[in-house]
């Protein structure tokens, strides 16, 4: 089927909602009855709470009222973690501003504002760490008893052997600052409890898992807590957390027995809610004088904030470096140790490129650097150090296996893309000029698609690894979907018909893909680390493989044809040969529910169907920036981005795109614009949109051309994960651009204007 | 982010906004075009017992172009003065100024005269007023209005010189003599942002190709708009030569002591302001038309 | 009038137009991103014109003409520029999508054959996290070939 199968640029069924404004975000969910619920969050940064107390009628709920409330402590099996537990309501502390003290309800979020600007709470100020190297020293405040929530170091092969027989020995340190996901839409929590269940509407991408959690907080049973996914205007990593405020609201609609509905407001969302990167990487990189990289050894250190996030723990970030760091280059010998330290700032958890985006970035910072130490061509000491495309599937030096991975291709292609000798003519010719001209490129590959033997062998006991389908197909032969895992903007009403369409050969406008919900759908660990088109798509593959079987033998009993000659095309399943002899899917519907005599059809057509995947899925790319800086300023724009990805089969098209193109603008935002900027005194200075600098469409280049290399996976459908691509790499292709512009090393991202212009000076 | 409780006033004429003013003092603020006071009440980081809202005040929205003067109505909506054609004919350096206020979204409600009494250090309209040497109209309840020179209109942040119970009604951008070039630069982190740094330069030639005068007025680089008076000096009677435009730039960002904030450092606001300065300057004189000449370059 | 039709409302002076069109008139199409005036997910259409209604008190829509998002098609009956956004893949999560909308919207009045300099100016006074812009640059673009040039 061409139409509306794998491969098809189907434009989306959501859209329909979307864009009449009839879409039901957290925020649209009206129950009669509803109070709105406002938090009272710490202006300090470290502090003891003092007393609490209301000038006025109304009630103030404190930690005391949610005594015995479990609190957010993520687990982790295995050495060198020290666990943390954030209480929803701080109890005797707080270790970060914004943390959720107290919390009061009334009619409307403009009188619980009101309400809680006569909530008065009294603080002891305690001295604050405001980052990692402070919280490291040995005088240093205790966030916690232990300042390093987790370290962990290995070694592959011998990197020291490598560094002495190295003729050049490079040492970077680069250094990511903090940055948010700022989703569009907020977070948004509502509850209620209908008398037999608790039922809360969140915009989570774990809905399994925060049923599991907020029951086990709130120590009932699992079946008594149900999880609805609205609509949800953006995730980006930052909603695959258990919040407090998700714990405390879920908490009030059961004391009170009314619903009750918190909607963040934007200045929470970018100082309270979860942020991301902040990580200082130092990297040495033994090679020959020829380029060939013989050895790295990488100490990380992220600054991870007051706590450690559910389910995915402080360890996650760093660690992803460490492991992604070597990239998809042949280097065989790789050392690193990473740290974790706390610091009286917001909790960092993940977004978009998780650890990979750092690990990228002080790599091909290095190889860039290493290019101009051996006098090579950057593209050309990236042919000499990437893995021979006939060398996949290829053991990587920190254990990753890639299983896929035509790296030199995707770096040709890229070239070719963007005709690589006459950017460099073009650069030639600039340089005479008034502007400076960079080009940048960055080599990358991701693991997607992880299961849970990933997740074990991290240590991530709290997330599971497997997804899960159930397609019930009704008497009117309308085919449901059931996922455990929603979509943010990724399209799965799409995407995931396409595949049921794909295998059944039926209109896609008899599949429904429901809304996510734990009560009617199967039991999964959610969307994130670009898992949907991997560990998804095989869920749903085998569900309609399933349904696929099953109808068969109906249309077989009806036919009474052998199941082995019923084939299927255009909503009807006929006899091979035979195309009259035919029954419409509705027919196989109806007889599944309303068995005709003497058929031998058993009742019902469903299928719930799980998907593990075995090991990691790679994807991989290149990306090459160009970018244009005007030295009298150091104002620089992105005047070119191409890509040559592979994620291998492609689901649909214009899904693919949007979220590539999505990812490489947060990638051009993390490099030239936003920083959730704290000060030496652990407060907060990016706290509106007017200082935390989200890209315009004037900061993406007018063009950004793209290529697929589609080589398949081994994994149902031959899908490989894609959506962090853009995110992974375009920091590190702009901040090797804009190095190459003005002949300085770059160390630190974001690059404002000021920045560049003053490594321009101090390369002078 | 919700607003704190207010009293609410919408008066049909100047008289009765100036009624309910003077009833509460400096404890009522006008609601203009709003895209600067509402985020400010959703913050609550304002908190007036009253807003007196002067959307409905149709008197105090018009654009007249006379007698050398652009004459703009302080409820005038930006966009309406950006796209005035005689505002295109008689005054270019407006509509360029313009263009940099935020985004069409804003300027469609934002208004001249809410723009000037916010008095944002990096606001585009006050450098403009200040270049141009322009005045604002203020009047109170039962008092003659008075006019208010720019040069004494800009006190500090967000701060002007107007009473607690005045409103600024009217503003007056006077027109340079004929054959003046000008030119607005600017420097903001994205397209729309406040300025980090903007200049409005004017430079006036003599028949003779020499310079007749020339303005400077920065934003975002202190507490109010500033004009560089030695730079302007230094080009009076000078040559457009190589190099001018570049020392009486630097000259005139010499004496500025400009704020760091997240997005940039005082140092950097400095330097770059003597690199708008020269551009602003450059473009100005080239669309200059000395008066033998009479035409634009 | 609001989306045609004169309604009548009982609200406290404080109340935004965003809130009230939401809460008092059940039309949630119009979205809160930041409630400061720079995201543009508030976008309504205010006399014709793009205005963020979380910048606008209720009250002050007295008389006026208000157009949400409501008013420009339905399900089964797109306008040609919920239609070409449809087509050209031009949102994700949807959430800054009926802001962008409304501005198009006057946009494509005021301008009927735009440049994609002009759209991009256009779309600056929005914010996108999801799709990086371009695919809602294309879908304006085309919207603006299917509308000709129209009064919508």
């Amino acid at each position: 089927m061409t139409g509306t199968g794998i491969g098809a640029a189907v434009p989306r069924r959501e859209d329909a909602r979307l864009l009449t404004g009839r879409a039901r975000y957290g925020g649209d969910i009206p129950l009669s009855g509803m109070v709105a619920a406002a938090f009272i969050r710490s202006p300090h940064p470290h502090a003891r709470i003092g007393n609490i107390r209301a000038d006025s009628a109304g009630q103030v709920f404190t930690a005391s009222h949610l005594d015995g409330v479990g609190p957010i402590a993520p687990r982790w099996d295995g050495q060198g973690f020290f666990p943390t537990a954030q209480r929803p309501l701080a109890a005797d502390k707080v270790r970060y501003v914004g943390e959720p003290v107290a919390v009061v309800v009334a009619r409307s979020r403009y009188e619980a504002e009101d309400l809680v600007e006569r909530i008065h709470v009294s603080y002891e100020p305690l001295p604050p760490v405001s980052d990692a190297q402070q919280a490291l020293r040995p005088q240093a405040p205790r966030v916690h008893e232990d300042n390093v929530l987790y370290r962990w170091s290995a070694a592959h092969g011998d990197p020291d052997a490598a560094a002495r027989e190295a003729d050049v020995l490079l040492r970077i340190a680069i250094g990511s600052s903090r940055c948010t996901a700022s989703p569009l839409e907020g977070r948004a929590v509502t509850a209620w409890h209908d008398g037999r269940t608790l039922c809360v509407w969140t915009g989570t991408q774990m809905p399994f898992l925060i049923r599991s959690a907020l029951a086990h907080c709130l120590g009932l049973s699992e079946n008594t807590v149900q999880v609805i996914v609205p609509d949800t205007g953006g995730g980006f990593g930052q909603k695959m957390h258990l919040y407090p405020e998700e714990i405390v609201v879920a908490w009030l609609a059961l004391r009170l027995g009314i619903p009750v509905q918190w909607i963040e407001d934007r200045r929470e969302n970018l100082v309270a809610s979860t942020q991301a990167r902040e990580e200082q990487v130092e990297l040495e990189c033994a090679a020959r004088r020829d380029g060939i990289v013989l050895g790295l050894r990488a100490h990380i250190t992220a600054d991870v904030g007051a706590y450690h996030v559910f389910p995915t723990t402080a360890a996650l970030e760093p660690l992803g470096v460490a492991q992604i760091l070597p990239g998809p280059y042949a280097v065989r010998n790789y050392a690193y140790d990473i740290l974790a330290v706390a610091t009286n700032k917001a909790p960092t958890g993940a977004y978009r490129g998780v650890g990979m985006t750092v690990g990228v970035l002080a790599m091909e910072r290095a190889m860039d650097m290493l290019a101009e130490r051996c006098g090579l061509d950057p593209v050309e000491i990236r042919r000499r150090n990437l893995v021979p495309d006939d060398a996949v599937p290829y053991r990587s030096a920190s254990g990753l296996v890639y299983d896929g991975g035509a790296f030199q291709e995707a770096l040709d292609r890229v070239c070719a893309l963007a005709d690589y000798p006459r950017l460099r003519d073009i650069q030639r010719v600039a340089q005479a000029g008034e502007k400076r001209v960079g080009v940048g490129v960055a080599c990358y590959v991701e693991y997607t698609g992880l299961g849970s033997a990933t997740f074990r062998r991290r240590g991530m006991v709290d997330i599971p690894g497997h997804e899960a389908a159930a397609i019930k197909v009704d008497p009117g032969a309308t085919v449901r979907v059931y996922l455990s895992f929603p979509s943010q903007g990724q399209g799965h009403e799409t995407t995931m018909a396409q595949l049921v369409a794909e295998v059944l050969r039926i209109s896609l406008d008899r599949i429904v893909v429901e809304r996510v919900d734990t009560m009617s759908g199967p039991h999964g660990s959610g969307t994130f680390a670009s898992r949907t088109s991997v560990a998804g798509a095989g869920a749903v593959l085998r569900a309609a493989a399933y349904i696929r079987e099953r109808a068969t033998a109906i249309a077989g009993a009806l036919l009474e044809a052998s199941p082995k000659d019923v084939e299927w095309a255009d909503d009807r399943l006929f006899v091979r040969g035979a195309p009259l002899r035919a029954v419409t899917f509705e027919d196989v519907a109806q007889a599944a529910y309303r068995i005709p005599q003497g058929s031998g059809i058993t009742p019902g057509l469903e299928a719930v169907e799980y998907f593990d995947p075995p090991a990691p899925t790679f994807s991989s790319g290149a990306h090459l920036a160009v970018v244009e800086v005007d030295p009298r300023t150091g104002f620089t724009r992105v005047a070119g981005y191409f890509v040559a990805e592979d994620c291998g089969r492609i689901l649909n098209p214009l899904i693919v795109r949007g979220q590539l193109l999505g990812g490489i603008a947060q990638g051009i935002g993390e490099a030239l614009l936003e920083h959730s900027a704290y000060d030496d005194q652990a407060q907060p200075l990016a706290t509106t949109f007017m200082d935390y600098l989200l890209p315009l469409a004037a900061d993406i280049p007018p063009e950004v051309r793209t290529i697929h290399l589609e080589h398949p996976s081994d994994r149902p459908g031959g899908f490989r994960g894609m959506g962090e691509g853009g995110a992974i790499a375009a920091p590190a292709a702009i901040a090797n651009a804009v190095a190459n512009a003005i002949g300085v090393q770059v160390t630190r991202l974001p690059l404002r204007p000021e920045d560049i212009l003053s490594l321009l000076e101090r390369g002078a | 982010m919700k607003p704190p409780v207010f009293d609410y006033y919408d008066p049909l004429t100047l008289e009765e906004a100036l009624g309910v003013l003077d009833q509460y003092g400096d404890d009522a603020k006008v609601l203009a075009g709003g895209q600067s006071l509402m985020p400010l009440l959703n913050m609550r980081l304002a908190r007036p017992g009253a807003l007196v809202d002067l959307n409905k005040v149709s008197s105090l929205n018009y654009i007249t172009v006379e007698n050398g003067t652009v004459r703009v109505g302080a409820m005038a909506r930006q966009r309406d003065v950006e796209v005035d054609p005689a505002v295109a004919r008689s005054l270019p350096l407006l509509v360029e100024a313009l263009h940099f206020v935020g985004h069409v979204q804003i300027r469609l409600r934002g208004t001249i005269g809410g723009s000037l009494a916010h008095a944002d250090p990096a606001g585009e309209l006050p450098a403009l007023l200040v270049c141009l040497d322009g005045e604002v109209v203020a009047a109170g309840h039962h008092t003659a209005p008075r006019t208010i020179p720019a040069r004494d209109l800009f006190v500090t942040y967000l701060t002007t010189s107007l009473r607690p119970a005045e409103i600024l009604t009217e503003v007056r951008f006077p027109m340079p003599p004929p054959g003046t070039g000008s030119a607005f630069e600017e420097l903001s982190r994205r397209h729309g942002d406040y300025a980090l740094v903007g200049v409005a330069a004017t430079v006036r030639l003599a028949s003779d190709g020499s310079i007749n005068d020339a303005r400077i007025a920065f934003t975002g680089c202190g507490p109010i708009p500033t004009r560089a008076a030695d730079a302007e000096r230094y080009l009076e009677g000078g040559r457009p030569v190589d190099g001018l435009w570049e020392r009486a730039a630097d000259l005139a960002a010499r004496d500025l002591e400009p704020d760091s904030d997240l997005h940039a450092s005082g140092a950097y606001r400095k330097r770059v302001a003597a690199v708008l300065a020269a551009r602003a300057l450059r473009k100005a004189a080239a669309r200059a038309a000395p008066p033998d000449r009479g035409r634009q370059q | 009038m609001v989306n045609g039709q004169a309604r009548e409302l009982d609200v406290e002076v404080r109340k935004t137009l965003a809130d009230a069109l939401r809460e008092d008139l059940a039309l949630t199409g119009t979205h809160l991103g930041c409630e400061h005036g720079v995201c543009g997910a508030c976008t309504v259409l205010v006399d014709g014109r793009p205005t963020r209604s979380c910048l606008m008190l209720a009250v002050q829509a007295h008389g006026h003409d208000i157009d949400t998002v409501e008013s420009l098609g339905t399900p089964d009956h797109l306008h040609p520029l919920q239609q070409a956004f449809w087509e050209h893949h031009g949102l994700q999560c949807g959430f800054c999508t009926p802001g962008i909308l409304m501005s198009a919207l006057w946009f494509l009045r005021e301008r009927p054959h735009p440049s994609r300099e002009e759209i991009r100016e256009l779309l600056s006074g929005h914010l996108c996290r999801c799709t990086g812009y371009l695919q809602i640059i294309e879908a304006i673009e085309a919207a603006s070939g299917a509308t000709g040039g129209r009064r919508q």
